[in-house]
Formats: structure tokens, sequence, C-alpha cells
């Protein structure tokens, strides 16, 4: 019978085992690789990949620079104040369009049009608009991000139940009580999750422009090195972003426990 | 015993288009009175709440409430405030409060502001102490004082209610206003809350022997005439189905007060029998919910006449 449950040692043991398929596999290509050309970096090995390592940390023999640190620097700086500025944003548009429904009525249309453009695709705009470097970056993740998070938070102010408006008016809040005491704490569960949901397309749209304009960051390297087809620097990188990516979930998921105890049995 | 007006509908009319719905709706609703509202579906209830509460103010005609207790004028109200409390039957509670919380939420949103909380933070954390410890005794007066850390998606239907109940007690409002609050609870449940009401019942009476003011005045919109009769010490019946033509209306003006009489009153400790509520139900069918008698309104809205001539339970 399909979808009958396993027990928690079968799964724990497969999980090991796909790692270590994964590991075995890797390692026979790479090998096989090595013996037709021992220079080649397009399936590189181990050592080779410790290598790549050590050479993104260690400064550069030509530019002096350490690239891990410098491209970390410039990337985390760009997807955080990107994401800072979107999230801030769409949770003030969010909640103004819930509540008042001429300002819904003003900004919906554009929102929900600016929502379909790929913001990787009006990057040019940006440019224009903000300026080469952080500037355009930061833009384009904050209203990259910003259209399908205002909405998101938009709609669950317009499912807070009226009879809890109600009731707060009664119990003697004003207009801005309900919003701030209220409805914001409404909403929390629903931010976090959202912006959980977003770091993905954020770094994707980060990782692309830095392609096409970066002189610095992740996608800058994974371009250059790309090039060379030295992919002894660019799984490392990989890897660092997923990790990076798990860890924000994890602590994403960490915080939204935290702060909204009441979501838990949900 | 004299009766001070709590709250007063004068001359309510609302229609949605051409759809008449409230038609002259006066009432007056004493201090410690329990007032239950019947009436048949889509007769308006929930609309004449509405304009009680304040969130959907009628068309024509105001409401009135006592906020001076008799010592000017009463004050015609302008949307939902502080001295109307409400019961609902769902989204009784906010979500991300604990009970205890949801109790206090009252005060905090009555008696501090937000520059407050935020720019005297000390202060108000001192208040919310006393605050926390007020919803505490609220709970424990609705005998829920182990359930002060739960939220409400942790607890029963029943639970909820009562401290929903709770809630609005801790406001002291002029009146509660209770909508349908029972109805999505089991038998059982629901007769345990239906005590509870008459509990607070007990306490007007109480007050009253004392000669101080009955600290609880309360509206119940109920469907269920047996839990009218049994909570309510006054059933009013709303109803479209009353005689307009006499009243030179070519078709129904709306729903409006057909049948206003004093109903039992009982202990909450009473064994219930449905026997003796057999009588005033009938008579409830029959002015009230049935289509095809549309009878004169006077013959049956008498219950400030049978309080003036001492008059009372049928």
């Amino acid at each position: 019978m399909i979808r009958r449950s396993i027990d928690q040692k079968t799964k724990i043991l497969l999980g090991i085992l796909s790692v270590i398929a994964l590991i075995i596999g890797y390692t026979y290509l790479s090998h096989r690789q090595q013996q037709a050309n021992p220079q080649d970096t397009t399936i590189p090995s181990w050592s080779q990949l410790k290598d790549g390592v050590v050479r993104s940390i260690e400064p550069n023999k030509r530019s002096g620079e350490r690239w891990l640190l410098v491209d970390s620097q410039a990337t985390g700086y760009r997807l955080f104040l990107g994401l800072t500025y979107g999230i801030a944003g769409s949770l003030l548009l969010g909640i103004l369009m819930g509540c008042f429904p001429k300002i819904e009525a003003f900004l919906y249309p554009p929102l929900s049009v600016f929502a379909k453009i790929p913001p990787t695709a009006a990057v040019a705009v940006f440019m224009v608009m903000a300026g080469l470097g952080t500037p355009m970056y930061v833009s384009m993740i904050a209203f990259g991000i910003l259209p399908t998070m205002a909405i998101a938070i938009y709609l669950t102010v317009k499912s807070f139940p009226d009879e809890l408006q109600f009731k707060a008016y009664t119990l003697g809040a004003s207009n801005a009580e309900v919003i701030w005491t209220i409805i914001f704490k409404f909403v929390l569960p629903k931010l976090i999750e959202t912006t959980r949901l977003m770091i993905g397309p954020a770094m994707v749209y980060l990782i692309a422009a830095e392609m096409v304009f970066g002189d610095v960051g992740f996608g800058y390297r994974i371009r250059l090195q790309s090039k060379l087809l030295d992919m002894s620097v660019i799984y490392p990188y990989l890897a660092l972003l997923a990790s990076f990516g798990y860890l924000m979930d994890f602590t994403l998921r960490r915080i939204a426990l935290w702060v909204c105890p009441w979501q838990q049995q949900h | 015993m004299t009766n001070s007006i709590a709250l007063e509908c004068r001359g309510i009319n609302h229609w949605f288009g051409a759809n008449k719905v409230l038609f002259d709706v006066n009432l007056k609703v004493g201090r410690g009175q329990f007032l239950s509202l019947v009436g048949p579906s889509g007769c308006g209830k929930s609309t004449l709440l509405r304009a009680i509460v304040g969130t959907h103010l009628p068309n024509e005609g105001a409401t009135l409430v006592d906020l001076a207790h008799g010592v000017s004028e009463m004050t015609p109200i302008k949307g939902p405030g502080r001295d109307r409390g409400i019961v609902y039957q769902h989204y009784s509670l906010f979500p991300f409060l604990t009970a205890q919380q949801n109790v206090a939420l009252g005060l905090k949103l009555d008696q501090t502001s937000i520059p407050f909380r935020l720019f005297q933070y000390p202060k108000w954390r001192q208040l919310e102490k006393e605050h926390l410890k007020l919803a505490a005794e609220y709970l424990e007066k609705v005998r829920l004082k182990d359930a002060l850390k739960l939220y409400p998606h942790e607890m029963s239907g029943g639970m909820r209610q009562r401290v929903a109940i709770a809630q609005a007690l801790i406001m002291k409002p002029e009146i509660i206003l209770l909508d349908e609050p029972f109805g999505a609870l089991d038998e059982s449940t629901r007769e345990d809350l239906q005590r509870l009401l008459l509990q607070l019942y007990d306490q007007n009476r109480e007050a009253k022997k004392n000669g101080d003011p009955p600290p609880y005045t309360l509206i119940i919109v109920t469907h269920e005439l047996n839990e009218a009769i049994y909570v309510g010490d006054r059933l009013v019946g709303l109803s479209m189905y009353w005689d307009w033509k006499k009243s030179g209306h070519t078709r129904c003006p709306g729903a409006t007060v057909v049948y206003d009489r004093p109903s039992p009153v009982f202990e909450p400790h009473e064994i219930r029998e449905y026997e003796q509520f057999e009588k005033q139900r009938e008579e409830l069918r029959q002015q009230v919910f049935d289509p095809t008698r549309l009878q004169p309104i006077d013959q049956f809205v008498t219950y400030w006449d049978d309080q003036k001539h001492g008059k009372t339970t049928p």
C-alpha cells in the first residue's frame, strides 16, 4: 500500500544513506574526470574543493581581497537593506490598504500589476532611477518583494473578523488602537511567514542582478568562476547560500514561535 | 420599585433599498432587566442589535443610553462605545491573547493610550499587573480560574463564551448585548451558561434588595424560545407579521415589536421544567412566529403597563 508511514529509524537511516550516496557518486564522477585530465576543475576533486575554499578565504594574490569576506559583506548588506525596506513598506501599505478602503481602491490596481513584473527584468529601471551600486540592488529587492508581500498582508487584514473589530470598539479602543494593538498583532504571524517565503525570491533577484551589473558579491563571483569553469569556488559558494537560506528559515520559524505563541498548535 | 431606563430605542426604521426591515421600533430597557429578544428569522433582530451596538446605525431613529444615570438627558449613540458590551456567537475572543489578557484588554484600551504605554512603560507595566489581577477575579466569577493562560484555540466553545462574558462584564457597561451567544454550543454547556446568566440576575435582585442599582442589564438575542423564557425576565418579540394593513400600508413596512411581556424568573439552581414555559411559548408562536396571523400589536405589548399595575410573571 502506498503512503503507509515508516518508523523513525528507517527514516533517519534512509536520510543518511542519501547523503552517503551523493558523496560516493560525486567522488566517483570527479575521480573519473581527474584521471582523464588532472587540471580539470569542472568536477573538482575533494582536495581541489579545499583549495577553492582556501582561495576564497585567503587574501587574493592580485587584488589582496578576501573574496568570501567582501562578497558576503556586499551581498549580505544588499539583501538585508532590500528586505528591511521591502518588509517595512509592505507592512505599512498592507495595513493601510486593509484598513482604509480609499487607500485600497487607490493602491490595489497598480500593486497587482507590479506584482506580475519580474524585478530582474526591470533592473534597468532601478539602475536609471537609483544609480548603479547598492541603491540599485536594494531598491530592486524592496520593490521586487513589495507588491506580493503587501497584497498578502492586505488580504490578511481584510480577513480580520468584523466582530472582533466591533468588540474592540466596545472595549474602548480608538481607531489607532485597533490598528496598533489588534490588527498588527493579528497580522504578525502572516508577516513572518511571508518574509520566510520572500527570502528565496529576494536572493534570486539579487544574485541575478549581481551577475549582470556586479563588481563584487556572490552573483558576480559565481559568474566570473563560471566563465573559467572553476567549480571549486562555485560549489562552496552554493553550499554557503544554501546554509544561509536554511539558517534564515530556521531563525524565522523560531522567532514566529517566540513572538506568536498562539500560533503553535495551528 | 422605580424603573430607571438604561437604554432606549426611539422610532428606529431601517431598510436596505426596497427591503424594509425595521419599522418604528420603540423599546425602553430598564436598568437591571434581562431582556430576551426573539423573532422569526429575517425579522431584523441582528439589524436591531447592530443599531444598538452602533456598528450599523439605523436609517431613521436613534438609540439613547443613560450615561448620566438619570441625572441628565440620555445620550444618543453615534457608534460603538465602551458603554455597550457585546458577546458574539463566533469570533468572540482575540485569538492572540490568553483568556486573562482577553479579559484585561478592555481595561487596557479604555484606561490607557498608545503614547502612555510606549513612553511610560514602567508605569504601564505596573498598571497592567493590576488589570491582569482584576481579570483573574472576573474569570473566577465565570468559573474559569484554571484557564487564565489558555489561548482561545485551546479552549472549548463554552469556555470561550465564558471568557467573552467576563470580557464584557469587566467594563461595567450600561448594557450587555448577547447575539445568539450559545447558539454553537451543545445542550449541557448551553444550560450551564444560561445558569451563569441567572446567577448574574441573582446579583441584580440582591442589589435591589439592598437598595443599590442593579449592576447588570442585558439584551439576549436568541432563536431558542426556551432559552429566551428561561434566561430573561422580559420577553420581546420582533416580527413582520402584524396588521400593517390596518395602519394604511399596502405592503409590510418592516418588523416591529409585536410582543413585550414579563417572563418568569428562575433561580440558578432550580431544575428547569419545559412544561412551565408551554403557555408563553404558545403565545409567542401565535403572536410572533405565525405568518398567517397578522394581529394587532398593542394587545401583547404590555410590559410597562403590567409593571405599572404590579402584574409580574404570567
